[in-house]
């Protein structure tokens, strides 16, 4: 029996690849959901980890280390936040090009 | 939030992300608070959680204002955690009034800060704005 597809409809579904129960410290939303700003998630509204390997939607951290009185510390834990070359999308770092230049 | 806060801290008027009002009492045996039930007030400005809500005990009938070193007798507190310098957007309405409970717990002085007669005279700062000296690690 030959079968034509005439039509066909695909769905797909995403998580970031956090814990399942995981909501952002600072606004509370789930990872997966979208900082208290934002509509819709995903790549509108990644997450971004910390060094210290505390995460948080990158809007909600921004807009804390805008914060003067932040003086650039984790919420969480008070080390100087500095991103992961490693987003917690588990995109690869950028090469870093500068080692493999010649002086 | 309300179902599993912990013993001790009941939310009373939670209506709007401008004002909420929260009970407190301490559970261990500290003569200074037994039977004593406190009343919260947290203002929540348009910057809440990158800032600091407003946070204060309020005193009417029923609710007094708990004794302690580091809250004047109008009910503003000194605590590092609701001061600028102090505050983490991670910190919440729990962890704010689960701080001020062992506060409380842990303080065996019935005395106001230094000063108070005259702080709760003419002071007309609002609490965020009043730049405390955290002096004293030992409460």
């Amino acid at each position: 029996m030959k079968v034509v597809i005439k039509q066909w409809n695909a769905v797909a579904a995403w998580r970031w690849d956090m814990p399942d129960d995981d909501v952002c410290g600072i606004c509370r939303n789930p990872y997966d959901s979208t900082c208290s700003k934002c509509k819709f998630p995903g790549d509108e509204c990644p997450l971004l980890l910390g060094e210290c390997n505390h995460s948080f939607h990158m809007h909600c951290i921004f807009s804390w280390l805008r914060q003067e009185s932040s003086q650039e510390k984790c919420p969480m834990c008070r080390q100087p936040f500095k991103s992961k070359a490693q987003d917690a999308t588990g995109e690869a770092p950028e090469p870093d090009n500068d080692s493999a230049l010649p002086t | 939030m309300q179902g599993h806060l912990p013993p001790g801290i009941e939310l009373i008027k939670v209506d709007d992300f401008q004002e909420w009002l929260v009970d407190l009492r301490v559970l261990d045996s500290n003569p200074l608070y037994e039977n004593e039930v406190y009343r919260l007030k947290f203002t929540f400005g348009k910057n809440y959680p990158i800032e600091a809500p407003e946070v204060v005990f309020a005193k009417d009938a029923t609710h007094p204002i708990p004794w302690h070193p580091h809250i004047y007798s109008n009910g503003i507190i000194c605590l590092d955690l609701l001061d600028n310098a102090g505050w983490s957007p991670v910190h919440n309405v729990e962890s704010i009034a689960v701080s001020l409970q062992s506060m409380l717990t842990g303080n065996s002085k019935k005395e106001r800060p230094p000063g108070d007669e005259n702080f709760v005279k003419y002071n007309t700062q609002r609490p965020k704005d009043i730049n405390f000296l955290f002096h004293d690690n030992s409460v």
